[in-house]
């Protein structure tokens, strides 16, 4: 089992009358157990340079447990004093880090939900014939539908992940976001086929975004660098 | 001016190398070198299972580099506090766990609120902050 601690420390020898030291070691577990927590995306470190000023995702929901032990580490690393970046957690703002501040907590990691559709190969396709969805084109190397469905599950998907059960792929978001009133449609997907192969896209589900991203929004355009990390379940 | 140091090490044994991260900073006023946070409030209290409580009762001033600081000293690892910010939720800190954050008590919803599960949790937390405005009696 993995061993992370986080330890604090505290002084000031004339904030108070008397001397102000304490310390104190957490020893990092998973929600409610002794069990370390086993993930982290290790030390990072982002640059934010834009004109204007532009906020920018540091930590998604969708990539930790939600309601899990997760612990965020962030922190400024600028060393002009009147630089700041603002924390949001989604839209709530939590405060402002200055200069060389940093900050260690608990993250919900509330998530949302992914849009789904399912894919079906139908009918008479040919080899050669061709679907593309998402920018990727599958090109069929036989006629069995079976085959052609493997195809386009492996296939690597920019903002989708696929599984396949015979000739049908599901297709999962890799981001859950509010998808409105937009649903994947047969016609998101264009088929090119000799026969009356189609690919009828049906069982779609609309998404909801996450609640809890992590989100900081830094407080001038020139540059400024924040370094970070998650440790999570 | 006030002098206060807070620092941070986070050691683990996750990765193939150790890994060992410190970062230290001295609690300063909102945009300045020359000025230290200087006023504090501390407290150690029982929180009740059930009941959402505001951490800090008054209002610090806003738009500051007002930090908190909360550790929870249950023992049992079962029991949790859950931290929220105008509704919305921030983590869990479970018994022995710690954190340390920048607050801006931008507007009279953005209080600090904590939320006891499992049973009562001995909570400590300190807020260092540059003024507030104490609730009238």
């Amino acid at each position: 089992m993995a061993t992370t601690t986080a330890t604090i420390t505290l002084d000031s020898a004339d904030l108070l009358t008397n001397v102000l030291s304490f310390s104190t070691t957490a020893s990092l577990t998973k929600a409610g157990t002794s069990t370390g927590l086993a993930e982290t995306t290790g030390l990072a470190r982002t640059n934010f340079t834009n004109d204007p000023v532009q906020s920018k995702v540091i930590f998604r929901s969708d990539d930790a447990t939600n309601n899990g032990a997760n612990k965020v580490y962030l922190k400024n690393l600028s060393t002009s004093a009147t630089q700041f970046f603002t924390v949001y957690i989604d839209e709530e703002e939590m405060g402002r880090l200055y200069a060389g501040d940093w900050a260690f907590f608990p993250w919900t990691a509330t998530g949302g939900t992914k849009e789904t559709f399912i894919v079906t190969i139908a009918n008479t396709w040919a080899a050669g014939d061709t679907w593309t969805f998402d920018g990727i084109t599958t090109t069929a190397a036989n006629s069995t539908v079976a085959n052609i469905a493997t195809q386009i599950n492996n296939q690597y998907y920019p903002n989708w992940t696929t599984t396949v059960s015979t000739a049908a792929i599901t297709f999962t978001a890799r981001h859950s976001m509010d998808a409105g009133t937009v649903v994947t449609a047969t016609a998101d997907g264009a088929t090119v086929t000799a026969g009356d192969g189609d690919a009828v896209i049906s069982s779609s589900a609309l998404g909801v975004a996450t609640e809890s991203d992590i989100i900081v929004v830094p407080s001038v355009v020139t540059t400024m660098d924040l370094e970070h990390m998650l440790i999570k379940e | 001016m006030a002098t206060t140091t807070a620092a941070v090490t986070l050691t683990s044994d996750l990765l193939s190398d150790n890994m060992s991260v410190s970062a230290s900073t001295t609690c300063m006023k909102a945009g300045t070198t020359a000025d230290g946070l200087d006023m504090m409030e501390y407290g150690y209290v029982d929180i009740a299972s059930g009941t959402a409580y505001d951490i800090i009762g008054n209002t610090p001033t806003a738009n500051k580099a007002t930090k908190l600081y909360i550790k929870n000293h249950s023992t049992d690892e079962t029991y949790y506090i859950s931290i929220v910010l105008d509704a919305q939720a921030v983590g869990r800190l479970y018994g022995g766990d710690w954190m340390f954050i920048p607050t801006d008590f931008h507007d009279a919803n953005a209080d600090v609120e904590i939320t006891a599960t499992g049973g009562t949790n001995k909570i400590c937390y300190a807020l260092f902050h540059e003024g507030t405005t104490l609730v009238a009696s």
